[in-house]
């Protein structure tokens, strides 16, 4: 089983990943509609994509009134079933990553499914801040160090470290 | 609609009327982009007038496949009348505001009028208003994209705006966009600033739909891996232009100076470029879904952080006889701040230079400021004095030959300038080919196109690039830089080429120039994004009449044969150093290449002029009756 690595140091804030995204999914080309997100500080070249990490005890899936939120064994991602789905946004305001997203067009829950396994988003990244890789205890230790980096980065785009 | 998102905003500053237009009935003939615009332009500027009158239209263009998940989609192309050069203007950026546009549901912004006070225009999605920017009035263009996004609560915003120069007036301001990419030629800055308005911000919450989803991904994911294994993008992904920019001086492809010498020696062994890169290089940016980011981000303490790229490599360098790189840094980060395009600043730089270093002026003509050669106290004082239209920067601001004016002839003479612009940053002694686009092209410095890049690569492989100007334009000679065969040809196929990509909306570095070296994979994205079922041929079509219009706006502004011209230097005087030493262009040999060139066109040889045959066969009987009846 593979998981998404995401280093934000590396990322460009090119869009692709949050472009490619809405493209799979939806038919169209709209960042809105990504399961991923970058937030930017172009003045800093700085840029943080933000994804559901897949936590062990998911609030998401603790919070959801109606198990609509559940594991998908096959692959280790966190999906949402559009039928049971109520759309009281209880797991968006519950991610304590902002990752868990929210078609603003139709409040339908968009959460990254990792595209069955075979994520488009690493497919384009082209710094390789996302790539997608086998989940061993290397793949762990690099998801721990990538999560160290994003409150500095934050930090320093704030002007908060100096 | 596909591609499209099927709208044209009309903002007037003056009514602060909001109207919007079908995109649609535009598309068969004019595509979008770039050649919409160009008919949007030639049917509401209304001739005769400047273009600092209220009625000039400023128009932002994307194409169909702006904002798409196509590598290279962030491009968007600016026109309206040149406070340059009286003719069309043209200018192109990148970055993330185009395709945010289109998810706002816009293909295409055209602004006249004037507003009474300074102000800003906010497109949220189908909310289009005029609000008050006095505030921000005076502030550089980093600060102003900052107080917009904090003004109106959403750090997403997107805002193209004009810093200081802009505001007043400096004939070659720019309009600056939130990465620090420009549409740096023509002074659109300034139109925007003569209409009061400091910037345009979107944002939208739509997106763009694609005919073929399905394969359009799929041929998307592919186009995207296989830049990645391209050798170009290695080196622009890394180094961006810094290194070439080094082989170019080396080719004599880059002027030295103010076009006064090639491979002046202290650059070939001082341009530290690349070292600069390594240092103080914190990361390579490029613009919406582009793997290639071929723009270098900088951080230097003391100086400051921000983007450059391309032109100012040379425009900052070799062009102000510079080899400190914290002046080039500082210099551009200086005129992206303030708003000015770094190419036509730094050759009126140059040209200062030029002019003390001939001693027909002094200190004295320079407020005091001694225009040696390479000194950081001319280049970055010359920056500030432009921009805030302070004693001799008052006069450069209105443009070299203004200044030039007031010395004498001396200073007259020595001023060179094309269609109103600086023919900065390439050098055509040597590159024939390159010299015929240049002085036929649309604005005073068309980039130099594929048939130009031929003439550059031929110096790395000769028989290769021979064998392929062959196959491309008919012709293996199109390919040697000093011979005048087969260049009318080439340059022709070059500029539909180029407006193949412009009309699209997408790069074309990547679809032109670099990675894809025809039009056909553009086509065949094209046709999946908007269902169409266009073929190349067609596609060119579009362009020779995109072409043929924009010449015949220019034509109705009284452009005739002689202004495709270059500067009498290029004719008389040879190069004095280098591969080429000794090359310069032959006048009778560069006539005969216009010949050719207007021949092929099917434009009169006389006058330059499109003839009626040429234009009802491209379906422009209207512009025919209107121009040529006079």
């Amino acid at each position: 089983m593979k998981t998404l690595i995401i280093d934000a140091e590396k990322c460009s804030g090119c869009r692709a990943c949050e472009t490619y995204c809405s493209l799979k999914h939806d038919g169209e080309c709209n960042p809105a509609k990504g399961r991923i997100h970058v937030i930017k500080w172009e003045q800093e070249a700085i840029f943080v994509p933000i994804n559901c990490l897949r936590c062990e005890e998911p609030a998401c899936e603790m919070v959801c009134p109606k198990g609509a939120t559940y594991r998908n064994y096959m692959t280790g991602a966190m999906e949402v079933d559009p039928h049971r789905c109520i759309g009281c946004l209880s797991c968006v305001f519950a991610c304590p990553f902002g990752a868990t997203f929210v078609d603003l067009d139709n409040g339908k829950v968009l959460k990254c499914d990792l595209c069955d396994g075979d994520p488009t988003c690493a497919k384009v990244c082209p710094t390789g801040a996302i790539v997608c890789e086998e989940i061993s205890k290397e793949a762990y230790l690099k998801l721990i160090q990538n999560a160290d980096r994003i409150p500095v980065l934050v930090k320093q785009a704030l002007g908060r470290n100096q | 609609m596909y591609g499209w998102v099927g709208n044209i905003l009309f903002i007037d500053l003056t009514s602060g009327d909001v109207t919007t237009e079908s995109t649609e009935s535009y598309v068969e003939n004019y595509l979008g982009g770039r050649g919409l615009g160009v008919r949007l332009i030639y049917d509401h500027y209304k001739p005769g007038t400047d273009a600092f009158d209220p009625s000039n239209p400023l128009i932002f263009n994307t194409g169909p496949l702006s904002g798409t998940a196509l590598s290279g989609s962030g491009r968007v192309d600016v026109t309206a009348l040149s406070p340059m050069s009286q003719l069309r203007a043209k200018s192109n950026f990148g970055a993330y505001w185009g395709p945010e546009l289109k998810f706002a549901g816009y293909d295409h912004v055209m602004i006249r009028g004037k507003a009474a006070k300074p102000c800003y225009i906010w497109i949220k999605d189908d909310k289009v208003e005029i609000r008050d920017a006095e505030h921000i009035w005076g502030k550089d263009t980093f600060e102003t994209q900052k107080a917009i996004q904090e003004e109106l609560g959403d750090p997403e915003i997107k805002s193209v705006c004009i810093g200081p120069a802009g505001e007043k007036l400096v004939r070659f301001a720019c309009i600056l966009t939130e990465t620090g990419d420009a549409a740096g030629r023509t002074g659109m800055g300034a139109v925007m600033g003569s209409k009061n308005l400091k910037a345009v911000a979107v944002r939208g919450s739509g997106g763009i739909r694609v005919a073929r989803p399905n394969e359009f991904l799929e041929l998307s994911i592919k186009i995207n891996n296989e830049i990645r294994e391209h050798p170009a993008y290695k080196e622009l992904s890394v180094f961006g232009v810094a290194r070439g920019v080094h082989m170019m001086y080396q080719l004599s492809f880059f002027p030295v100076g103010y076009f006064e010498d090639v491979c002046w020696d202290d650059i070939l062994e001082g341009y530290s470029g690349a070292d600069y890169v390594e240092k103080n290089q914190v990361k390579n940016m490029g613009c919406f879904c582009c793997p290639n980011r071929c723009m270098n981000f900088f951080s230097k303490p003391g100086i400051g952080k921000g983007l450059t790229s391309c032109e100012p490599f040379s425009g900052f360098t070799g062009a102000v006889w510079n080899l400190n790189m914290d002046t080039f840094l500082e210099a551009t980060l200086m005129v992206n701040k303030l708003g000015m395009d770094c190419t036509e600043t730094s050759a009126a730089i140059s040209l200062l230079m030029e002019l003390y270093h001939h001693k027909i002026i002094t200190e004295k003509d320079t407020d005091g400021i001694a225009m040696e050669r390479g000194s950081k106290e001319a280049i970055l004082g010359t920056i500030q004095k432009i921009a805030n239209r302070e004693g001799y920067g008052d006069l450069l601001a209105e443009g070299p030959k203004v200044f030039a004016e007031t010395i004498g002839t001396d200073a007259v003479e020595k001023v060179d300038i094309v269609k109103g612009l600086a023919p900065h940053a390439y050098e055509f002694r040597a590159y024939k080919g390159t010299g015929l686009m240049q002085a036929v092209g649309h604005r005073g410095d068309p980039l130099p196109l594929r048939g130009s890049l031929l003439e550059v690569d031929w110096n790395h492989a000769p028989d290769w690039f021979q064998q392929v100007a062959k196959e491309q334009f008919g012709d293996s000679e199109a390919a040697i830089p000093t011979s005048y065969k087969g260049k009318a040809f080439s340059t022709i196929l070059s500029e539909h080429m180029e407006r193949v990509a412009d009309n699209l909306g997408v790069c074309k570095w990547l679809y032109g120039l670099f990675i894809y070296y025809d039009v056909n994979m553009a086509t065949e994205v094209f046709n999946l994004a908007t269902g169409k079922d266009w073929d190349v041929p067609r596609l060119l079509k579009i362009s020779e009449r995109v072409r043929n219009l924009e010449r015949m706006f220019d034509v109705r502004q009284g452009l005739t044969r002689k202004d495709d011209s270059l500067p009498k230097k290029f004719f008389e005087e040879p190069l004095k150093k280098g591969k080429f030493e000794g090359e310069v262009l032959d006048r009778d040999k560069f006539e005969a290449m216009k010949d050719e060139y207007y021949t092929l066109r099917g434009w009169d040889v006389k006058t330059g002029i499109p003839t009626r045959e040429k234009l009802e066969e491209l379906d422009l009987k209207d512009v025919a009756d209107e121009v040529l009846q006079k």
